[in-house]
């Protein structure tokens, strides 16, 4: 009876309801007898319940029949599992006693269920002050000690097993409302509920339609585990002999009865408990093998300590190397291991106190580069090409230990989400003496005072204060200040900046943009910033590499690039930007890019833009070098000299411009995203 | 955090009250009476009837139930049907014992449970599909079942342990620690399994966390984003799920008790449904909560100490 409600894997998968990926044709499974656990689970439970309840049809003999000559038997061609310590046939009295049990834990599992489900959904309907009173008296439910109390039911009226398992049902309602009302929460957020409960459908048709569905996972998870902990409680009761009365057979009782027979037949308690225990873990298995829906990447956690697969190999650029950088990039491959390529053929370099924007669509490889570039891939990805050179010291292919020397200390990162990325458990004091501590190799006292210097240094006016918050009581904001001190306790010599504002207030994003600049001025910091915001890119950035579908199109200075774009993707993402300038008259439509960027695996041979460019024509699907543009930087475009010469460009192509989309047909092709803008 | 003392204090002492309330009404749920029980078989209707008299069983509920609580926070739970002794006087012997057991297994699931739950989050593989495999077998087996088994085998094949039966404290601690072993070692199997269970999905969260890149991407030693920031991460809902377990493993020990003959609060509670014995039955629940209601106030004032969120609100 250890096994009560709430067992933790009940509890990992509330996202589980979700409606599922539609399973592929030609399977008619359903998912979960996919697994072995869920067969067995599945094939072993109809087996216990069809058997139990035909066995007063085919059992061999009668629960009551002795056989005195043949006591404490082992198996044998008459009795296939033994016999009692009265002669009796095993196999038909474990049969025989399925039935109750079985039927028992279902009534437990239905009360639960039809008053835990029921309150979850009323007070998911009715808001906060219905769901305060039910959830107050689920917690005393909960804390309650379910077995003692149904001793004292039993006391008042005597084993009536249902009844008994139905109290049961009452009391473990509280856990499986708990669980319930989580799930029906997240429910209700989600949009299509709230449509329908705005076209004017019932309450309960919404629920009974709209919220129950979607619930199904999780409910048959919950129920199939407290169908295991009803049969534990029914045999538990039976086994203290609270249970049918001899000559009836019962699990419980059966076991307790070999236990006085442990010394000297000790098969006696292996029949039972095994067919007992079998269909215990039968339910749980099938409850897993239920949840595991949704779950199954998570399989796979292991964090891959083993170096890139790929050692540095010799770089196809074509351009020299650049001695004065400070990181150069030269051909980086990416890859999904045994997958696709995500990233293909980036190169480009970084001069000591410069700012290098990654620009492009969401897609296109940005953040992995800006990740590989410190070996933070996520699992299942590596470099499976060329070379990361860091102050000429290769980062391809070195071991774990080799880049945690460089993380932190020579290259930092600040992530996209500020909220999530400081540990929630520590005070900011301590999230940054405690590197501050490593990496300067100082005292306690003398390492917070560095981290109050260095919440000066990003512009913290009341750093005690801060330095005492944990990460839940910072604003955004401050969140991402706090996160560039840490990245500053090391001294780096490269900040890695991915999105660094996207998650930020406008106002507050350029306070954190001119923190960074001033940082970069006052510092000699190198900056990489990843962005899909052109108006970040140009209001900082020294260099920009514009990222396509895993791959560079154009690089060369921000001012080069944005004044005189070469490539038609630069071209269409300046079109489509909102920022303007002084002096200009507001575009009434901006113009947008038809299609959406391909995903790995299904680019095409030859430019990667070619099914979204206005240009494009037969060569473009072939092969092609990238050209040298302005001055140290490229261009990956097989038109585009052609296209200078002809002085055509995206805002003045026929078919475009500021006001392109009012006369662009409907085609089609997907809705047509929005490229660049906020 | 004074608010949140207050709040776990005020849901202690409601849930008490609960206790105390539902098992009432349970015991007057019943079709038989006090005094048949206590006369037992001879009793005529006469002599019952002038019995419930005698015990104020006619008086209405609200008197009795407000008779009771005054009693119950004086310490006095009334007195056996049965034998007559003071119920409050034979609890208090029998607590010590089911609640170190209860303490003890919950302690071993937790250490067991985390161990394992951790190495199967941060090993994955071969050896995390083992584990947690092994956990959903392990909580899926009957307590009782298991504690024969462990009896068969480390009492009788391997005799290291006593197989039954109690030795007090005050008698010899090390027989007592020994009498106590199986049983917790049974009741460790499932809990630590279900324990396992919690700090493997809680851990595997926490490694998955956006904070955990940042700490790696400053270098971060290994050991420390595992074993200090992921691991405190995944703390909260193992605790939690802790004071779950120490609920269940107390009312578990009821079939623990009786398969090692210990006497504690679930024995005479067994005894108590066994009889009909009413305000001994209402004794043990009412006595079973305060202790779980206690056990799991401590474990809230833990989670305030390793969640600052709580602590700060």
């Amino acid at each position: 009876m250890s096994a009560l409600p709430l067992d933790a894997a009940a509890n990992t998968d509330l996202d589980a309801g979700r409606p599922g990926r539609p399973g592929r044709p030609g399977r008619r499974l359903p998912y979960f007898l996919r697994r072995p656990g869920g067969v067995f689970g599945a094939t072993w439970l109809a087996f216990v319940v069809l058997a139990s309840l035909t066995a007063p049809w085919w059992v061999p003999y009668g629960v009551a029949e002795q056989d005195l000559s043949n006591r404490l038997a082992l198996p044998s061609a008459d009795h296939w599992l033994g016999t009692d310590p009265l002669g009796r046939d095993l196999l038909s009295r474990i049969f025989s006693a399925g039935a109750e049990p079985l039927l028992a834990a279902g009534i437990t599992v239905l009360v639960a269920f039809g008053i835990g489900l029921t309150m979850a959904l009323i007070a998911a309907e009715r808001g906060p002050r219905v769901e305060r009173v039910s959830s107050r008296l689920a917690e005393v439910l909960l804390a309650l000690p379910s077995t003692i109390l149904l001793l004292a039911v039993i006391g008042a009226i005597g084993v009536r097993i249902f009844i008994v398992m139905a109290v049961l049902g009452v009391m473990i309602s509280a856990g499986v409302y708990r669980v319930m009302l989580g799930v029906a929460k997240s429910v209700r957020q989600r949009l299509y509920v709230d449509a329908a409960r705005v076209n004017g459908l019932s309450s309960l048709r919404v629920n009974l339609v709209h919220v129950l569905p979607s619930m199904g996972t999780v409910v048959a998870v919950q129920a199939a585990q407290l169908y295991g902990i009803g049969l534990l409680i029914v045999a538990g009761l039976a086994f203290l002999g609270f249970g049918p009365a001899e000559p009836q057979p019962s699990w419980g009782f059966m076991i307790q009865d070999a236990s006085s027979y442990v010394f000297s037949n000790p098969w006696l308690l292996v029949p039972t408990g095994v067919v007992l225990a079998l269909t215990v873990v039968a339910a749980n298995e099938l409850a897993d093998a239920i949840a595991s829906r949704g779950s199954v990447a998570r399989t796979t956690v292991r964090r891959r300590r083993s170096p890139a697969r790929v050692g540095a190999t010799g770089s196809a650029d074509p351009r020299p190397a650049d001695p004065g950088a400070v990181l150069d990039v030269r051909d980086l491959h990416i890859s999904v291991d045994d997958g696709p390529a995500l990233v293909t053929g980036v190169s480009f370099a970084l001069q000591p106190g410069r700012v290098l924007g990654l620009v492009g669509e969401s897609g296109c490889g940005k953040t992995m580069t800006a990740r590989s570039l410190m070996g933070l891939l996520p699992d299942g990805v590596s470099v499976s090409g060329g070379s990361i050179r860091w102050q000429g010291r290769e980062l391809v292919g070195v071991s774990e230990k080799d880049l945690s020397a460089v993380r932190g200390r020579d290259i930092a990162m600040i992530s996209q989400e500020p909220m999530v990325a400081l540990d929630p458990m520590f005070s900011v004091a301590y999230q940054l003496t405690q590197p501050i501590r490593r990496f300067r190799g100082v005292g306690r006292g003398e390492a917070r005072q560095i981290a109050a210097q260095l919440l000066r240094q990003v512009g913290i006016v009341d750093g005690e204060r801060v330095l005492k918050s944990y990460p839940h009581q910072l604003s955004g904001g401050m969140a991402q200040r706090v996160c560039i001190a840490l990245a500053l306790t090391g001294e780096p010599r490269l900040l890695i900046a991915d999105e660094p504002t996207t998650a930020l207030d406008v106002t507050v994003q350029a306070e954190i943009l001119s923190l960074l600049r001033a940082l970069v001025r006052d510092t000699g910091l190198s900056v990489v910033i990843v962005s899909h915001d052109l108006g970040v890119v140009a209001d900082i950035c020294d260099d920009v590499a514009v990222m396509y579908a895993g791959t560079v199109v154009e690089d060369g200075t921000a001012a080069a690039v944005l004044d005189e774009p070469a490539h038609p993707y630069t071209q269409a993402l300046l079109a489509a930007n909102p920022h303007v300038a002084d002096g200009e008259p507001v575009p009434t439509r901006l113009a947008s890019i038809d299609g959406t960027v391909p995903p790995p695996g299904e680019w095409p041979t030859g430019c990667r833009f070619a099914s979204r460019c206005l240009f494009a024509q037969e060569q473009c699907t072939q092969r092609f070098p990238s050209v040298p543009a302005h001055g140290s930087g490229s261009v990956l475009c097989t038109r585009v000299e052609e296209l200078s010469r002809a002085d055509v460009t995206w805002m003045s192509a026929p078919t475009t411009g500021p006001a392109g989309h009012e006369t662009a047909p409907a085609t089609a092709q997907p809705a047509p995203t929005v490229g660049v803008s906020r | 955090m004074l608010a949140y003392v207050a709040r776990r204090l005020a849901m202690a002492v409601g849930t008490v009250l609960a206790a105390v309330l539902i098992s009432f009404l349970l015991v007057h749920a019943t079709d038989t009476s006090p005094g048949a029980v206590r006369l037992g078989p001879g009793g005529t209707p006469e002599r019952i009837a002038a019995e419930n008299e005698a015990l104020g069983w006619n008086d209405p509920l609200h008197v009795q139930f407000f008779d009771y609580l005054g009693g119950f926070l004086q310490g006095d739970l009334g007195t056996s049907l049965v034998n007559g002794g003071s119920i409050a006087g034979d609890l208090a012997d029998r607590v010590p014992v089911t609640a170190f057991i209860a303490l003890f297994a919950t302690i071993l699931s937790g250490i067991v449970g985390v161990a394992l739950g951790v190495t199967a989050a941060v090993r994955g593989g071969r050896v995390g599909q083992l584990i947690t495999t092994g956990a959903g077998v392990a909580l899926s087996l009957p307590v009782f079942w298991v504690g024969i088994i462990l009896v068969y085998l480390l009492a009788i094949q391997a005799g290291l342990l006593p197989a039954t039966g109690y030795v007090a404290f005050a008698d010899d601690p090390a027989g007592w620690f020994r009498s106590l072993t199986l049983p917790v070692l049974a009741l460790t199997i499932g809990g630590g399994a279900i324990i396992a269970r919690t700090a493997n999905a809680g851990m595997r969260e926490a490694l998955a966390q956006e904070h955990i890149r940042t700490l790696r991407a400053m270098g971060t030693p290994e050991w420390r984003v595992r074993y200090v920031h992921a691991l405190r991460f995944a703390s909260v809902p193992v605790v939690a799920v802790l004071g779950i377990q120490f609920i269940a493993l107390f009312g578990g020990s009821v079939i623990i008790e009786n398969l090692f003959a210990l006497p504690g609060l679930g024995q005479a509670g067994q005894a108590a449904a066994a009889s009909s014995d009413f305000p001994a039955l209402v004794g043990v629940v009412v006595v079973a909560t305060v202790v779980v209601v206690v056990i799991n106030l401590l474990l809230d004032l833990v989670v305030a100490v390793l969640d600052p969120k709580v602590r700060t609100a």
